[in-house]
């Protein structure tokens, strides 16, 4: 079964409508043309009348959880959601930044995506393995069976085929690439701390320069500050205007936290994060 | 004068200037090209179409060491970091990149105190244009003809170069370019028949189409101030805004800085580091107010100081069209539909 992207534009379009003319929300977080049909941007509709610029394509990769954060508690959203995206959604909830109450969520089954910088697509590196969203009020169209699975962690395998000192260097390169614009952490959903602990001057974390030091800071921080909750997007790495492999780091983390917890995250609102959750039979392998 | 080499020979012309000083090209990197010191002469690559960062990295790097200190001493063991500057040879300049420099001067160098840093790289520096190849489709994201710059301007170039197949075609822009362009072994004189082909390109530069809006400077300022205060047009086109620093990274005439002291182990350096005015920080004031909490009002500054302030207080838009912080844009913002829409801004007045 081949995704019909204009049946999901016209499902998404149909219910934008239904829900800012009923007053269920008063926004719909959706995508909307950008300078070229390659190029869709997240699209904030607020009127009937601005359905008409909803688009949906294969280069809507963007993950709209970004911005759920962005609008005060209570707040009526409804919010289009991929696989991996409806996971972001989930973490929020459980980390109770977002109420469940006041989200109507659009989920979309849908496989084929493409990185609209490069046009490569990004099934097997980054969308945790899904094709259908874990969450949802209203489906845009039938659930995606039979597609070939891969496991989120595959594209590991050359990583974890480093040692030690391979895997420093590697990051000490890649890292020493950074500019510092800070796209990674600005699209990631779960970084929502204001202000990020890089942007403190009392104390103060991290060196500003993009040097070595303050990159390795910076991005050593953020991969720990995202154990147990990245979900897998992708969106740092596609941000990155320099291409770092950003979702290596997070996918090793998610894979030792899922190994030794048992748990992915945001999988279900009726989990607690990893990390806050003490149980006693907890992996000790951290330890060792 | 019409010099030549063809393609296979650059190592030959790179290697040569790498003898005169310092050659800075585009260089093939993970994420893409990027101007780099070459330290290899068969690394100089000029099949690619625009560079990640502008070259504006040359002449006001991302970080510059200003003053180096120790801590627990008198403030007297602080020492001035002379800047190296060598006689630099910059490989491969777009036109619209080598307009900005001219827009990047009047910071630098024109207003205000001279910035030495800048003049004394900028003074050190030929510059070698190259003209974007016209039987390519224009990029997308760029947009260089709105801003009335062609696709093979040599202005502000010393030397110009312009490719055809396998052969290089280098002419003396200014008389930096022609002396060193004498001085340069394994340069051929063009034919009178290949003068005409260089020439014939150069004037059908403005014929090659990117995206095109008609923009009277004067215009989009007045546009600009009379939208100021209309929230629900700033609110509308920043509703995807990251907030993040690629644009204005990216951006050829974006100069804005922090000065930053760091210290390590009681050793410090005081210097400067790029800053962006997107950043939620970056008019953080002492006392804890913040002007621009919200991201319209970060992402109208950027526009607004571009397309209407630097009109007003220096003259020129302080855009070239390269197209850059559209293409690099993680949520694909792009600023020439924004001056597009504020150009029509007279139906939207009206709404």
């Amino acid at each position: 079964m081949a995704i019909s992207f204009e049946q999901i534009e016209q499902h998404l379009k149909t219910e934008a409508l239904k829900l800012l003319e009923s007053g269920k929300v008063i926004l719909v977080l959706a995508y909307g043309r950008g300078y070229d049909a390659n190029h869709p941007m997240p699209y904030v509709a607020k009127h009937p009348s601005d359905v008409d610029n909803i688009v949906f394509n294969e280069y809507c990769t963007a993950n709209l959880a970004r911005y759920l954060t962005r609008y005060p508690r209570r707040t009526k959203i409804a919010i289009a959601v991929k696989a991996a995206d409806s996971r972001a959604v989930v973490q929020l909830i459980q980390e109770d930044k977002v109420c469940r109450e006041d989200l109507v969520v659009l989920g979309i089954p849908v496989y084929g995506m493409k990185n609209f910088k490069t046009g490569e697509v990004i099934d097997s590196k980054t969308t945790g393995g899904l094709y259908n969203p874990v969450l949802y009020d209203i489906l845009l169209g039938e659930e995606v069976h039979g597609q070939p699975v891969s496991s989120p962690y595959d594209v590991l395998a050359a990583y974890e085929a480093m040692d030690k000192e391979e895997r420093w260097a590697f990051w000490q390169r890649e890292l020493g690439r950074c500019i510092r614009c800070y796209a990674c952490r600005k699209a990631c959903p779960m970084c929502y701390c204001d202000p990020c602990f890089i942007d403190q001057n009392k104390p103060k974390w991290g060196e500003k320069s993009p040097e070595s030091p303050g990159n390795l800071m910076y991005h050593l921080t953020r991969f720990h500050h995202l154990a147990g909750r990245c979900i897998d997007c992708g969106e740092c790495s596609r941000a990155c205007p320099v291409d770092i492999p950003l979702y290596l780091f997070h996918k090793k983390v998610a894979k030792d936290c899922e190994e030794m917890f048992g748990q992915a995250a945001g999988m279900s609102i009726g989990d607690k994060p990893v990390l806050v959750n003490f149980r006693v039979d907890d992996s000790d392998k951290i330890l060792e | 004068m019409l010099k030549k080499t063809t393609i296979d020979k650059l190592p030959e012309l790179a290697a040569c200037l790498m003898e005169k000083g310092t050659l800075v090209a585009p260089v093939k990197e993970a994420g893409g090209f990027n101007f780099r010191a070459i330290t290899d002469a068969a690394q100089v690559d000029l099949i690619f179409h625009n560079t990640i960062l502008s070259p504006k990295t040359v002449f006001f790097p991302q970080t510059e060491d200003f003053v180096r200190y120790s801590v627990y001493q008198p403030i007297l063991e602080a020492k001035p970091v002379e800047p190296e500057i060598r006689p630099t040879f910059l490989f491969g300049v777009r036109p619209c990149d080598v307009k900005s420099f001219e827009i990047m001067d009047i910071h630098f160098t024109r207003t205000g105190v001279p910035d030495p840093y800048w003049r004394k790289r900028r003074d050190a520096t030929i510059i070698f244009g190259f003209a974007f190849d016209t039987s390519e489709e224009a990029d997308p994201a760029e947009f260089y003809h709105t801003l009335g710059i062609g696709a093979a301007d040599p202005d502000g170039s010393d030397v110009f170069m312009l490719r055809r197949d396998d052969v290089l075609f280098l002419k003396a822009v200014s008389p930096r370019g022609e002396n060193l362009l004498g001085g340069l072994a394994g340069l051929t004189d063009a034919a009178p028949d290949e003068r005409k082909y260089f020439d014939d390109y150069i004037a059908q530069g403005h014929d090659y189409k990117t995206r095109y809006t008609c923009v009277d400077a004067e215009a989009i300022a007045k546009e600009f101030e009379a939208i100021f205060h209309n929230t629900d047009f700033w609110t509308k086109v920043s509703n995807a805004c990251l907030s993040c620093g690629i644009c204005t990274f990216v951006c050829p005439t974006c100069y804005c800085f922090d000065i930053c002291d760091e210290t390590q182990f009681g050793q410090g350096v005081r210097r400067r580091v790029w800053d962006a005015c997107m950043f939620t920080d970056f008019t953080l004031e002492a006392s804890g107010h913040n002007p621009r909490t919200q991201v319209y009002q970060r992402l109208r500054q950027k526009i607004c100081h571009k397309y209407s302030f630097h009109i007003r207080k220096y003259g020129p838009i302080s855009c070239v069209g390269c197209g850059r912080c559209t293409r690099y844009c993680p949520v694909n913002i792009d600023i020439f539909s924004i001056v597009e829409q504020a150009v029509q801004a007279k139906w939207y007045k009206r709404m």
